[in-house]
């Protein structure tokens, strides 16, 4: 533990005392601003209820699915166009058009076409990720040192090798700075989706909770939200220590 | 003879204007067995386009490349040694110089034991689990040329290799080379700007005119080894060469 270690836990907890102290001096409404402790107890109540990890189970089963699906086709699109100059013709104005889109407005579509049910809402998060995953791979492909290549080739590599032994760790470390932001992604996107046309999830928990006027529950929602940033984070980063020990990190 | 270049030229079309830049004219040369050949020239007289020729990786406009000795032979005659390495990033030393053997399909064991005998030549023991990164300038173009010399090539074909590294590593690695080259009894082919390694290393040097590359004349070195560089011999050959290259620096710089 450094001195800097020891100041950024000081903040925290300094931060959150100051707010239990003025919630309970009846300086703050706790209807706008509930105490930290009471919104601790109401995770704690919610969690022994089975309520709060029902809810995270059913939000996580679509992050995944829509990661997965997401990440997959963005990585297999990518490494192809980004080795094969006509495969990247045909995606280029596809990218171009949809990427700017935010993936939140096409949600409605979704609906219409899936229906109210998990699909519309995994779909929703896999057009999400997969733009994100694709560009960065895209990306890793073109930073590929075109030596490494013709190296490859002169050891003896078919183009196929080239591909699976070159081209796709060559891309590895941008794949995953767009599965990292496609992580976030999917978070955002399954917390809209579950505002509407659901009764599960904890999306639907928080939203369900601000149209009850019930802030300690609101602020429950919020905080399992950044507990699961948190841990996704983590599990990408665990993901590409494990598959990437080359890279070296500055920090 | 291993290698003979039959006339050959090399023009690159530049989209932009619609020119065409000749790189290389009438290139006639013959590869010889375990020589050492070294390819000298100003820069852009077309002697690493030539390398690539050499090694397949481009192809002629015109002319001929025969490979007499690889009817009879066993797949790629040759293998490169880049000047900026060229390793990958992501495979430890071992599974750089594992490469070639393991797109060939040659059985993990065997291609592994291999890779090891030739980072003992190279007097690598010791790192075969490190990564590219962990590495000195010297120690990757050692891995670079384990790696070249795992497909037992008959000639190894280097570009620059030692452009980019510190003086009093260059030295080492030219005794290196000189070394890698005598045990093994390889054709090496050698392609440099610095006239005194030109002369401390080589047994055959070509010297080639400024762009289009030409053979403007090709010297035997008949110096005892080992060479150094402050031998009066060396030095007399040094200067005679120095001063047909300084011809050529001049001829670039005109046109």
């Amino acid at each position: 533990m450094t001195a800097s270690h020891w100041r950024q836990i000081a903040s925290v907890l300094g931060l959150l005392l100051l707010w239990q102290i003025l919630v309970q001096a009846g300086r703050i409404n706790p209807l706008f601003l509930p105490a930290p402790l009471s919104v601790l107890g109401a995770m704690w109540e919610m969690t022994r209820s089975g309520e709060l990890p029902w809810a995270v189970l059913v939000s996580l089963n679509r992050v995944a699915q829509g990661f997965i699906y997401g990440a997959v086709l963005g990585v297999l699109l990518g490494l192809i166009g980004g080795a094969v100059r006509w495969v990247e013709d045909l995606l280029d104005p596809w990218v171009a058009a949809v990427y700017p889109i935010p993936k939140s407005a096409l949600f409605p579509l979704f609906l219409l076409w899936f229906g109210l049910g998990n699909s519309s809402k995994i779909i929703t998060i896999a057009v999400g990720v997969l733009f994100l995953v694709l560009v960065n791979t895209i990306t890793g492909v073109r930073a590929i040192n075109p030596v490494l290549l013709k190296a490859a080739r002169d050891l003896g590599a078919s183009r196929l090798q080239i591909f699976v032994k070159v081209i796709l760790p060559g891309a590895l470390p941008n794949i995953f700075t767009g599965l990292r932001l496609g992580a976030g992604m999917a978070l955002i996107l399954v917390f809209i989706t579950e505002i509407e046309a659901t009764k599960a999830g904890l999306g639907f928990l928080l939203w369900e909770a601000f149209q009850l006027m019930d802030t300690r529950h609101v602020f429950v929602g919020v905080v399992t939200f950044g507990l699961l940033g948190v841990a996704t984070t983590w599990l990408l980063q665990w993901l590409e220590r494990v598959t990437c020990p080359w890279i070296q990190r500055s920090n | 003879m291993l290698l003979a270049l039959r006339d050959v030229g090399k023009a690159w079309h530049i989209a932009r204007t619609g020119e065409r830049v000749a790189a290389l004219e009438s290139i006639t040369l013959d590869v010889a067995p375990g020589e050492f050949l070294i390819l000298l020239g100003p820069s852009g007289c077309g002697k690493s386009t030539l390398l690539q020729i050499m090694a397949g990786l481009e192809a002629p406009s015109s002319g001929a490349i025969d490979f007499p000795a690889a009817a009879g032979g066993h797949g790629k005659l040759t293998s490169m040694v880049f000047q900026d390495y060229a390793l990958f990033p992501w495979r430890t030393v071992l599974g750089n110089v594992a490469f070639g053997p393991e797109v060939r399909g040659v059985p993990r064991r065997e291609r592994e034991e291999r890779a090891r005998r030739l980072i003992e030549l190279v007097n690598l023991r010791g790192a075969e689990q490190r990564y590219p990164h962990e590495l000195s300038g010297g120690m990757r173009q050692r891995v670079a040329l384990a790696r070249a010399l795992a497909n037992d090539p008959q000639i190894l074909l280097f570009d620059e290799p030692l452009a980019a590294l510190d003086a009093q590593t260059r030295r080492v690695m030219q005794d290196e080379l000189l070394r890698i080259w005598t045990e093994t009894g390889k054709t090496f082919v050698y392609v440099t700007h610095s006239l005194s390694e030109a002369v401390l290393l080589g047994t055959r040097i070509v010297l080639m005119t400024a762009g289009p590359g030409r053979v403007k004349r090709i010297e035997d070195v008949p110096l005892p080894r080992p060479r150094l560089a402050t031998g009066r011999a060396e030095a007399a050959m040094l200067e005679r060469l120095d001063a047909l290259l300084g011809e050529e620096v001049a001829r670039a710089m005109a046109s």
